[in-house]
């Protein structure tokens, strides 16, 4: 009797080792059969009211969803910075089912507020600006790329005043890079003056903090004739087409690549709790003379877009 | 070491204490088991082997194929080169003709591969262009590397590294990426020769789409790089440009063709390279050294899977096996235990494999031969327990008989006739019953009447000193008992206890059972002894002196009973000193017809 309940028992461990084997053979594959079919969407949701100064951004953005296995919806407002619009559309876009959002916030603040139930289950990794709550923020360090800004400005300058093209409204990152080249021009003496537009007499120097308000100044000087001394942000190549025509004295300039490819692996990461941190973003002021130095050409045009021309 | 020498000292003990079955079955699996993980280590170092060649071998084929293609554009690139200068520039004279239809015309021929063709002078000046026909207003040709390399050696086609086309006036700043194809060129201006530069913008994009589908397998790329390390194309080039991803193209600039180990950022790779004939320029493939393991994550869990179904399979087989050599051995060496614990009539069979067979023939042979002496031995031992009983009865015969016989001599010679005659009678009547056909076991009336005739006859010759009384009370009727084992002990009683008798001496012999015994008693009023010397009467050890009052007597009768009727029965005395002697004779209450058994055991 002790001898035929051994032997089933020994039966029984065979059994089970035999189809420990064979499912440890299948359901691996089943698995990640399952797992591969799983593309995660991710919502993307610019200020702006298209998405040409982030063209090379959203090239990276593809390249981190093309590795990681996501599928991106870029979204843009109908008017710029209309926060409301913004939450209104993010939250339509959590009903709708995203994984994760990826936002270069209007409001960080108001943003925040609204998204505040969803961001638990819903990560959200903002560009340029920081909110919170978030996931993570994909910027440079904006107030020390205001102070570099106005140290490039400092380096050229002779007398006169500075404008000071305040176009941040209550996006918190360009406010940043505003206030700290307001405080670095201030403790060189140099006289400062905040406007919203650039006057229909600017003085001779003028500083902006964001790209297309940049790009814009840029585009005036020139259709206008005017010889002010230009320094703004971005690395657009409309942007840098301005540096190189000798409308823009300098630009602080990062791989906009870089951060679009950060924002979307870490988005992911977040929604797939791998984690990780995110530093600031390198940035480096440019100036006409450096265009086209190797090193710079590589991070200034991404070889992707070029090659799809 | 002492810890070695503990555990094999442990095993050793274990396995003394194990079964012959477990020792097969762990002997069988352990060998199986260090068998198959043997075959499965070489297997899987084989398989890695040949997986790593096979890999290797993929990756020579792609590249190889690979090259071809690449260096079928760039040969493509160069006829144009050559179209361009051996047709057009060798042929013209720039004072007179204009370049520019040419070029235009080889540049609509092969737009999709290029981005610009130019002449430049010696100085840097543009002769010609198309299709962008100006250059920027700071622009300078001579300062760029594919200028310098086509100036410095006159007689190459130069290929330089991607970069941004930036001398071309082009009012959409496209910035496109190109490789420059440039080389030195000799134009006629006005009759007189001058060098040049001829430049042809390939799309970056036209080697990109020749390296991009190709594919190595199982997670591995391609890249390329030129001589230098410097990286031509990469699939996740701009990820390397903007330090979010290195690659190891420096290092790979060193390898000669062929086949490489290598091992970066903790992930050891297999690095295949191909330099191309021209261009200097080299095809990197790169398979990751785990890209078949990593495709197949379950092979170790399956692998160990397998391997413990195996290896209890294995086990669970062998445990069969082995219960099967081994159950004939385990059946024999339960039969010797049986054949030890005395049982009689164990079978010794005869089963398994030929030795053991012949082992367990030997031992039912052996165990044959034994039962065989054993049964000598018994029967020599009966045969000397009946001549011991013989002696003893005849030690008892002529010692009465003498005295007896000395008696009726004594009586006749005084004229005491009537008693002689009385004596005489009692006497013949004593030796009927002694005799009883030669049996040792008769009714216990008759061991009685026994005995009353021999105190009779003792009564006689001491002249009534002591009085008798023999009583068979209730229950002990057609008893059986071993003859003449009273007489000795009556004879003792008169002896010792009556000796000293005058005329009051009481000798009282009682017959009665207890339970399954037949106790007889012998009891007299004489002298007694002490207890030490009563018990010693009975001790075999004790040197036989034949002296009246030995005790003699008395021991033959226990030695008689206990080898008759075996450990139990015999006699036991109780006495003190003035008060008399008990002697107590035990034996079993035998009928009639274990009397009769008995009997014939005996014969």
């Amino acid at each position: 009797m002790k001898t035929e309940k051994s032997r089933l028992i020994q039966i029984a461990i065979l059994a089970a080792l035999g189809l420990a084997a064979v499912l440890s053979l299948v359901l691996p594959q089943i698995l990640r059969g399952e797992r591969e079919e799983q593309l995660l969407s991710l919502s993307v949701m610019l200020r702006d009211t298209d998405s040409s100064s982030w063209t090379v951004a959203r090239q990276g953005m593809e390249q981190a969803a093309d590795e990681l296995g996501a599928e991106l919806r870029f979204l843009t407002l109908t008017a710029a910075n209309d926060s409301g619009e913004q939450e209104a559309l993010l939250l339509r876009e959590i009903e709708d089912g995203a994984a994760a959002l990826v936002v270069v916030p209007a409001d960080p603040g108001a943003l925040s507020a609204a998204l505040d139930p969803w961001l638990v289950v819903c990560p959200t990794v903002t560009l340029e600006s920081p909110m919170e709550g978030a996931a993570g923020v994909v910027s440079p360090d904006n107030a020390r790329l205001g102070q570099e800004l106005a140290g490039a400005l400092l380096e050229d300058w002779d007398g006169g005043e500075v404008l000071l093209l305040d176009t941040a409204g209550s996006c918190a990152g360009v406010a940043a890079r505003l206030a700290a080249a307001e405080a670095a021009l201030a403790a060189a003496g140099a006289p400062v003056r905040r406007e919203p537009k650039l006057p229909e007499e600017p003085p001779r120097w003028v500083m902006a903090f964001e790209p297309p308000v940049t790009q814009r100044a840029a585009e005036r000087r020139e259709a206008e004739g005017r010889d002010f001394a230009l320094y703004g942000v971005g690395s657009a190549a409309a942007v840098t087409a301005q540096l190189e025509r000798g409308n823009l004295a300098a630009t602080a300039a990062w791989s906009d690549y870089a951060a679009g490819y950060l924002a979307v692996r870490r988005a992911v990461n977040a929604v797939r709790g791998t984690g990780g941190t995110l530093a600031p973003l390198p940035f480096f002021i440019l100036r006409e003379e450096d265009i086209y130095a190797p090193e710079n050409q590589k991070l200034l045009f991404p070889i992707m877009s070029s090659s799809s021309r | 070491m002492n810890f070695f020498r503990r555990l094999a000292a442990q095993w050793g003990e274990r396995y003394r204490r194990m079964s012959i079955q477990m020792v097969l079955s762990l002997s069988f699996t352990a060998v199986a088991a260090a068998g198959m993980l043997l075959m499965s280590v070489s297997m899987i170092w084989r398989f890695s082997s040949a997986n790593e060649q096979l890999v290797a071998e993929n990756s020579r084929r792609v590249l190889a194929q690979a090259n071809l293609n690449l260096d079928s554009y760039l040969r493509r690139m160069m006829r144009i080169s050559d179209t361009v200068y051996y047709r057009s520039i060798k042929n013209m004279d720039l004072a007179e003709d204009d370049l520019t239809g040419d070029l235009s015309l080889l540049y609509e021929e092969n737009r999709d591969d290029l981005v610009s063709l130019a002449v430049f002078d010696g100085e840097g000046s543009l002769v010609s262009a198309v299709p962008l026909t100006s250059l920027k207003r700071d622009a300078a040709p001579e300062e760029s590397d594919w200028f310098q390399a086509a100036a410095q050696s006159m007689e190459n086609l130069h290929f330089s590294t991607p970069h941004v086309q930036n001398i071309f006036d082009d009012p959409d700043y496209p910035y496109r990426w190109v490789v420059s194809l440039s080389r030195h060129v000799q134009l006629t201006r006005d009759g007189a020769t001058e060098g040049g530069v001829l430049l042809v913008d390939m799309s970056f994009s036209g080697i990109e789409q020749v390296c991009r589908d190709v594919t190595l397998g199982s997670g591995g790329y391609l890249y390329l790089i030129d001589g230098d390390g410097e990286l031509i194309y990469h699939p996740r080039q701009q990820l390397i440009y903007t330090g979010l991803l290195a690659e190891n193209n420096r290092a790979a600039a060193e390898y000669r063709d062929g086949s490489h180990q290598e091992k970066f950022q903790g992930q050891t790779r297999q690095v295949t390279v191909k330099t191309m004939g021209y261009t200097g320029w080299k095809l990197v493939g790169v398979a990751p050294g785990v890209s078949w393991f990593a495709a197949s994550p379950q092979l170790p869990l399956f692998g160990l899977t397998l391997l413990l179904f195996s290896i209890f399979l294995m086990a669970f087989l062998n445990f069969l096996i082995s219960a099967r050599i081994s159950d004939p051995i385990l059946r024999l060496e339960r039969s010797i235990r049986e054949l030890d614990k005395g049982l009689a009539n164990v079978k010794i069979e005869e089963g398994g494999c030929y030795e053991v067979q012949r082992l367990s023939h030997a031992v039912a042979s052996m165990v044959s031969t034994m039962r065989h002496l054993m049964d000598d031995i018994i029967r020599q031992e009966g045969e000397k327990r009946r001549s011991e009983l013989e002696v003893l009865q005849s030690q008892i015969n002529p010692h009465f008989l003498y005295n007896t016989l000395d008696s009726v001599i004594w009586m006749t010679e005084s004229g005491q006739r009537q008693e002689a005659i009385q004596m005489v009678t009692s006497l013949a009547r004593l030796f009927r019953i002694s005799l009883s056909r030669g049996k040792s076991i008769i009714p216990l009336a008759d061991e009685l009447e026994h005995a009353r005739h021999y105190m009779n006859i003792q009564q006689i010759r001491f002249k009534n000193k002591f009085t008798t009384e023999i009583e068979a009370r209730p229950g002990t009727e057609g008893l059986y008992t071993l003859k003449l084992i009273i007489q000795p002990l009556l004879e003792n009683a008169i002896y010792h206890g009556m000796a000293s008798a005058e005329d009051d001496g009481v000798i009282r012999v009682t017959a009665y059972r207890e339970g399954e015994d037949l106790l007889i008693d012998v009891e007299d009023n004489g002298l007694g002894m002490r207890p030490e010397v009563a018990s010693s009467l009975l001790d075999g050890e004790r040197p036989e002196v034949r002296t009246k009052g030995s005790g003699i007597g008395v021991r033959n009768v226990h030695q008689r009973v206990g080898l008759t009727f075996g450990e139990g029965y015999g006699l036991a005395i109780f006495s003190e000193p003035d008060e008399g002697t008990l002697v107590r004779i035990r034996l079993p209450a035998l009928d009639r017809e274990e009397a009769e058994r008995r009997r014939e055991e005996e014969l």
